[in-house]
């Protein structure tokens, strides 16, 4: 029996899909600018509890001292980003954040923490040219969701929680109309008819090996976009944080220890005990930035002088249990927790999948080429370009999410509900529940481990042509292979039919992630090829603009940088990378 | 590397309740190092059952999703360790909720009592500007201790007095009300007052300290539901 046969529908005005900073920002704004507004957020996770944004440990980065300033926020932010950024976005999120940050502590009820005479207080960040990292203890993206979350009992949207987007909906003049989604708590299709859609479901970073963010984040709204035609860009571009934990089989696996260990001192030795940094950036050492350590130690470890578990070792002992202690009080408990000890020795870590820099292109409003189309935060594109700073990702998507309510607002007074193809809905749900209907067949657990496997062997922290056509052809497999995953009822909270759901929209994006790599045939920020070490301006100022074509099939074009801020980087800057 | 003393291998024997069946399922996963009760549901979902039904997000203890019960008592899965000593370990999903599906429960109950505070600043009129306040003021130092809930459930679920009369506050609400009580940025403390002074409220907390016992982010809602009933700083 198929499980399409019936379905519940919704009529909205707004439909946000993802409930991270993008998303809860986005319904704020939305509401206070046309409170009569009906306003739905669709959650694959617990609204308010699940994504990335909540576990932002690090801080926000936003000028708020008179000594500081928005053009150096800027350049800072194009300098992390290789100048690979699309500036007017990059512009907007400097702009912005210090507006947010202040609608943040009066309006929606966070409280920062203070500098001795009553101020926020701003902390020191890699990459950043002045201290400008407004943060809550080393928890900060508990108190900007769980405030986030509490506003929601005011402007009281309807939340359907537990309920994945599948796929948007088109209108016979291509406009958006809407989108399928399924309640995972009950395995009934739900239809959601709206007039404006938010796309703000986070990034794809946990299609790796190894990785830190949280479940629910694996490309969905990118792969939507893309399966709708929608341009994307700097794909090839994933960020990895050098001090993942390393725990063998344990979930834990891949969380991240905090930056603020290198820049307090901590020292990075491979499995020979050697301080390996002294080879790879001799002046900055282990205080180097976020790409270039991780490249470091993925050399170590490729070189075969890892851990046994394959990674290397962070060590901070040296400044005394207790000092360690008192400093990272959180760092040393997540190590206890998993029998080793940050007070007292070294702890294995490895590079762990972090951030997407790819993602939709939009413009500063957050509009797409899709009318009614909206997407903010992660999904989005642009914005950090090769490399993202610490403290700009949480201040990406709370300051998109405000603008995508604002034009959300507008862009809905415009719009009706489109009519819609009732087959094409019905196609889109008997493609999501094959994996259920289909009698017998292979499990996608295992499909799952390959790709992570082969995402992280041929196209992680370094890549060169050979792996990567290699992992080009481990996906077409594993797109294959997909078609044959069948999974056990019921359909009511089916793990395994989510991870199915899950498997097809991460191979939607490691396919353009993979050919966009293959492409860039030069080393810039995240992106670093071993065959291709150097970064190339003369060539390289240029961006891959993605577009899955109506046969499935991959079209990518470059497109020169606009430099419509700041001038072209001078060759001097443009340094040798590290590979 | 520091070998760890006699990290635990060999088999675990893990009982599940299943809402579908009547009794407890049986399941035995292979044990490795440092893993987690949310470890031992993956490798069940993974070797044995990929139907189970259970919650997870963060896997840090950030996300407040994975709550359930390990041989009785509330716990975090991602964060409760299987025990070096332990042969056998019964999970079950938390008390005092409807179950959704095998260990998923509806949360609804919680964020019933949570609305019933008015969980959200309501900023003074006079608050145009992040508001100066030193962290050694008595203000922070009322909240600061109470910061950080995840609103994982789990003090609600073992709290006596809330698993019988399903109209108290609960220890999570009442934090967070003595949270924004004290808060010199809000302006509705004396409505708030109002609601935890009143049948629902900080009185009928009988001080048994279930919720600070287990508590995974070591806050003490107990201390916080006593200081509620001092009023408010800003009074004084
Ligand atoms: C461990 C960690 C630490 C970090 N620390 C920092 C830091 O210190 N500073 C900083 O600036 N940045 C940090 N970042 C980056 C930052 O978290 C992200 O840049 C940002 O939070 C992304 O926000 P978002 O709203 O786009 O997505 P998220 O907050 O990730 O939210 C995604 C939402 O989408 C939902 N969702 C996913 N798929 C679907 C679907 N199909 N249907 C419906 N809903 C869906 C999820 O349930 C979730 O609610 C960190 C990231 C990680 C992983
Ligand atoms: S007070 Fe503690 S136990 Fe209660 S909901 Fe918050 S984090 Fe969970
Ligand atoms: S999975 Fe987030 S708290 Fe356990």
């Amino acid at each position: 029996m198929t499980t399409t046969a019936a379905y519940d529908e919704v009529f909205t005005d707004v439909a946000i899909v993802g409930s991270g900073g993008a998303g809860l920002m986005a319904v704020l704004h939305a509401h206070a600018a046309d409170p009569d507004l009906d306003i739905t957020v669709i959650s694959k996770g617990a609204v308010g509890r699940s994504g990335c944004t909540r576990m932002v440990q690090g801080g926000y980065n936003a000028v708020l001292s008179p000594m500081d300033s928005i053009a150096n926020h800027f350049d800072d932010t194009l300098d992390g980003g290789k100048y690979l950024n699309n500036q007017d976005l990059a512009w907007t999120l400097v702009n912005d954040a210090p507006k947010v940050i202040h609608e943040l502590e009066t309006k929606v009820g966070c409280f920062f923490d203070r500098a001795d005479d009553g101020t926020i207080k701003q902390k020191a960040f890699a990459g950043q040219s002045f201290d400008r990292t407004v943060h809550r203890g080393d928890l900060t993206g508990i108190e900007i969701m769980a405030r986030l979350r509490d506003q929601m009992f005011r402007v009281r949207p309807r939340e359907l929680e537990d309920v994945r987007g599948l796929d948007l909906i088109r209108a016979a003049d291509g406009s958006v109309a809407g989108l399928t989604c399924l309640n995972i708590k009950n395995g009934k299709f739900v239809v959601v008819r709206a007039r404006v859609v938010v796309i703000a479901t986070g990034g794809a970073a946990t299609m790796y090996k190894i990785a830190a963010p949280s479940r629910e984040k694996t490309g969905d709204g990118v792969a939507m976009c893309v399966r709708a035609g929608l341009a994307v860009r700097d794909m090839e571009m994933m960020q990895f944080h050098p001090t993942g934990l390393l725990v063998g089989k344990a979930r834990m696996t891949g969380a991240v220890l905090e930056e603020g260990l290198r820049g307090a001192g901590a020292h990075l030795l491979n499995a020979h005990g050697e301080r390996y940094m002294t080879k790879y950036d001799p002046v900055r050492m282990e205080r180097s930035t976020r790409d270039v350590v991780s490249r470091s130690s993925y050399m170590e470890i490729m070189a075969g002088r890892g851990t046994d578990m394959g990674g290397v070792l962070i060590d901070i002992s040296h400044l005394g249990s207790a000092e360690v202690e008192k400093r990272f009080p959180g760092m040393v408990a997540r190590t206890r927790q998993i029998g080793s000890d940050l007070a007292t020795g070294p702890v294995e870590v490895s590079p762990t999948a972090h951030f997407h820099m790819g993602g939709a292109i939009i413009d500063p409003d957050c509009r797409t080429a899709v009318e009614g189309l909206l997407v903010a935060g992660e999904d989005a594109g642009g914005v950090h370009g090769a490399n993202r700073l610490g403290g700009n990702g949480v201040a990406e998507s709370t300051v998109f999410g405000c603008r995508a309510g604002d034009t959300a607002a507008v862009v809905a007074r415009t719009r009706e509900h489109p009519e819609i193809d009732i087959a094409d809905v019905e196609r889109a749900m008997a493609i999501a529940a094959a994996p259920l209907d289909r009698p017998e067949g292979i499990l996608p657990f295992e499909l799952t481990t390959r790709l992570k496997n082969v995402m992280w062997e041929h196209c992680g922290v370094v890549r060169n042509a050979e792996g990567l056509a290699a992992a080009i052809r481990e996906i077409d497999t594993l797109e294959e292979q997909l078609a044959l995953v069948s999974v056990p009822g019921p359909a009511a909270f089916n793990p395994a039919w989510n991870e199915a759901l899950d498997l097809q929209n991460q191979l939607s994006v490691a396919k353009i992630i993979v050919r966009t790599a293959a492409l860039r045939t030069e080393t810039r920020g995240a992106h670093a090829r071993s065959d291709f070490p150097e970064r190339d301006d003369s060539e390289w100022l240029k961006y891959l603009v993605a577009t899955q074509t109506v046969d499935g099939s991959i079209d990518i074009t470059e497109r020169p940088v606009e430099f419509s801020r700041s001038a072209r980087p001078a060759p001097e800057e443009a340094e040798v990378e590290q590979p | 590397m520091p070998k760890e003393a006699g990290a635990p291998t060999g088999r675990l024997q893990v009982r599940i309740k299943r809402s579908a069946e009547e009794s407890q399922e049986r399941f035995e996963v292979e044990r490795f190092p440092a893993m987690t009760v949310l470890d031992v549901l993956l490798a069940v979902q993974r070797e044995h059952d990929p139907s189970i039904g259970f919650r997870f997000s963060c896997r840090v203890a950030m996300c407040g999703t994975c709550t359930l019960r390990v041989d009785g008592r509330s716990v975090l899965a991602c964060q409760a360790l299987v025990q070096d000593h332990a042969r056998e370990i019964e999970i079950a999903p938390m008390a005092g909720y409807p179950v959704v599906r095998d260990l998923v429960v509806d949360m609804a109950p919680f964020w019933e009592q949570w609305s019933r505070i008015t969980p959200y600043l309501d900023p003074k009129e006079s608050l145009d500007e992040p508001a100066v306040v030193r962290p050694d003021s008595e203000e922070r130092e009322a909240i600061d201790p109470s910061l950080d809930c995840i609103q994982c459930g789990a003090c609600y679920s073992s709290c006596g007095v809330s698993g019988q009369h399903k109209t108290f506050l609960g220890p999570a609400a009442l934090t967070r009300a003595m949270v924004l009580i004290n808060d010199s940025r809000d302006a509705a403390g004396r409505t708030r007052l109002d609601v935890v002074s009143g049948q629902d409220g900080a009185d009928r907390c009988h001080l048994i300290y279930g919720c600070t016992g287990v508590c995974p982010k070591g806050l003490d809602p107990a201390r916080a539901i006593r200081r509620v009933r001092t009023g408010r700083v800003e009074d004084r």
